[in-house]
């Protein structure tokens, strides 16, 4: 029927058609990104049930380790509110005289690695313990006084290495029975956060894995459904990034959408502990508000979740695509 | 210039088979050509050797300029997007309408949508379905769905056109359409090269016949 519209050269022109130029392809590559995006959203909607059963497992797997980073960094801001000044106890011996041990506390203020001195006589000491224990009786069981002076000084550096030896220099001089660091506590706790953090990375580094072993898996499955796409668009000319991009946008939306639920848990989950954690704050002091995920929490655990699910689906393309090829259909 | 040639080409499968031996022949640009022989006598591994879904096992095969042999993995969509081709079994997709099964060719190419869908119609106008555009290629019949393979194989206006046993399963009249259609095609400067064993209708198209047995070329012209 067009074979009176060919001129003589016809044969020729089946083959010089159709040069796409560079900016026409960079447009339709954006165009495609666009579509491809757009449709992967779509494919979710279509099957409900299935999308929100994987989602929930990746919100609940994703909201664990965002919800412990939360309660750690809560506890860290907890911890470093409390004075975290180091203090040495310096137990003097119970015979020295009152006069010497005062002559001896006006000496430690003339050091200068120390910031402060305060001295509690003995008198004190008692003085404090019937007033602050309930063993007030015991001492009446003794004919003296059994309490030793106590000088408390407050060294200037806060660094532990320089702490040590200062207390051991300081429990060396004479008329010091026992020089007591009372940071030890701080210290302990501090390890034990320490080690819930390590632990939290491991727990959130195992929970990651199982994000991209989902994705991945969920992905694995829609290529399969797909077969027949992949292998049609292979032999009409699909480049290998073409065919593996609608399922690293489906991917990236698991990814997208588990960690934006994730978040809501989270908050929710905050929402619940936060009463009683204010409560318990609130026996020790009263400057302490605890802190939800806040917007650089929220973008990382946003950002790591979309990261997981690109990577997730890029496994299971990268993996199963080279196995469909047109040639051994 | 050869649109197509084959070089002492031979291909054995990993079982052991040979399914194609020694071949030697060059279609020449603008032609139009018939393969003919008994199934598993080696015509559709020809077909998929141009295509690249299979490598030859010695030989080279030439697709205009190049060389078959040297292009990587990377470079065969490139390589597809030149052809078109029509398979027996159609490959239609029915999560979609007529329009995007036929437009997935342009779309994996890059065209520009309203371009696409311009030239989508035309290949529809010429099968001679265009009004059928919207529908899924399921409500459709065996020859339908053929003709619609056929738009999609031509969208692109491929230098060459390659067709595995396009007239199947049609009965006699419908498959004289389709072997018109493809004579068309050629009119127009397309390269065609067709895999069909219905001997009764290709003697009646009067074009050159390159016949296969055992994977030997035994009879060309």
């Amino acid at each position: 029927m067009a074979k009176k519209e060919i001129p003589a050269q016809a044969p020729r022109r089946g083959a010089q058609q159709h040069r796409i130029g560079f900016a026409d392809r960079s447009r339709s590559w954006r165009r495609h990104h666009v579509q491809v995006a757009k449709q992967a959203l779509v494919r979710l909607k279509q099957t409900p049930v299935a999308s929100l059963m994987t989602l929930a497992v990746l919100a609940i797997a994703l909201a664990l380790p965002g919800f412990l980073f939360t309660a750690l960094n809560n506890l860290q801001a907890l911890t470093s509110g409390w004075d975290p000044e180091p203090r040495i106890a310096l137990y003097m011996r119970t015979e020295l005289s009152d006069q010497t041990i005062d002559s001896f506390s006006r000496e430690l203020l003339l050091r200068e690695d120390l910031s402060s001195v305060e001295l509690i006589s003995r008198d004190k000491g008692l003085e404090d313990f019937r007033r602050y224990t309930a063993f007030a009786d015991l001492l009446d069981h003794f004919d003296h006084n059994p309490l030793p002076a106590v000088i408390m000084v407050t060294p200037l550096s806060t660094d532990p290495t320089t702490l040590s030896p200062l207390q051991a220099e300081l429990q060396a001089l004479p008329g010091v029975s026992e020089a007591q660091l009372d940071m030890e506590w701080v210290q302990r706790l501090n390890a034990i956060i320490a080690l819930a953090e390590r632990g939290s990375y491991v727990l959130g580094g195992l929970l990651a894995l199982a994000v991209l072993l989902v994705v991945g898996n969920t992905v694995r499955m829609t290529i399969e459904s797909r077969r027949d796409e992949i292998i049609v668009s292979k032999l009409v000319g699909a480049t290998d990034a073409w065919v593996r991009r609608p399922f690293l946008y489906s991917g990236f939306w698991y990814g997208l959408i588990g960690g934006l639920l994730a978040w809501v848990l989270v908050q929710l989950a905050l929402l619940m502990v936060t009463a009683p954690a204010q409560a318990l704050a609130d026996l020790y002091l009263n400057r302490f508000e605890v802190s939800g995920l806040g917007l650089v929490g929220t973008f990382s655990m946003l950002g790591a979740a979309a990261l997981l699910g690109l990577i997730g689906s890029w496994l299971a393309v990268t993996r199963h695509l080279n196995e469909i090829e047109p040639g051994e259909s | 210039m050869a649109a197509i040639r084959f070089s002492n080409v031979s291909k054995r499968y990993a079982s052991g088979q040979d399914a194609l031996l020694n071949l030697d022949f060059e279609l020449e640009s603008g032609e139009m050509a018939f393969l003919t022989g008994h199934s598993g006598a080696g015509k559709s591994t020809l077909l998929k050797l141009i295509m690249l879904m299979e490598r030859p096992s010695r030989g080279q095969v030439w697709v205009g300029q190049q060389d078959l042999s040297r292009l990587h993995r990377s470079q065969i969509p490139y390589l597809r997007r030149q052809i078109g081709v029509v398979f027996q079994n159609h490959q239609l997709l029915f999560d979609r309408s007529i329009f995007d099964n036929v437009a997935l060719p342009l779309q994996i190419s890059g065209y520009d949508p309203a371009d696409a869908a311009r030239r989508v119609r035309a290949a529809l106008d010429k099968v001679g379905l265009l009004a059928r555009e919207k529908h899924n290629p399921i409500t459709l019949s065996t020859g339908e769905q053929q003709r619609v393979g056929i738009a999609r194989a031509i969208v692109h206006k491929p230098r060459l056109l390659l067709a595995d046993e396009p007239t199947g399963n049609l009965d006699p009249q419908l498959s004289e359409d389709i072997m018109r259609l493809f004579g068309q095609f050629n009119q127009v400067g397309t390269t065609v090269l067709i895999a069909s064993h219905d001997l009764s209708l290709i003697n009646r198209m009067k074009h050159r016949m390159l016949t296969l047995r055992n994977g030997r070329l035994v009879a060309d012209g």
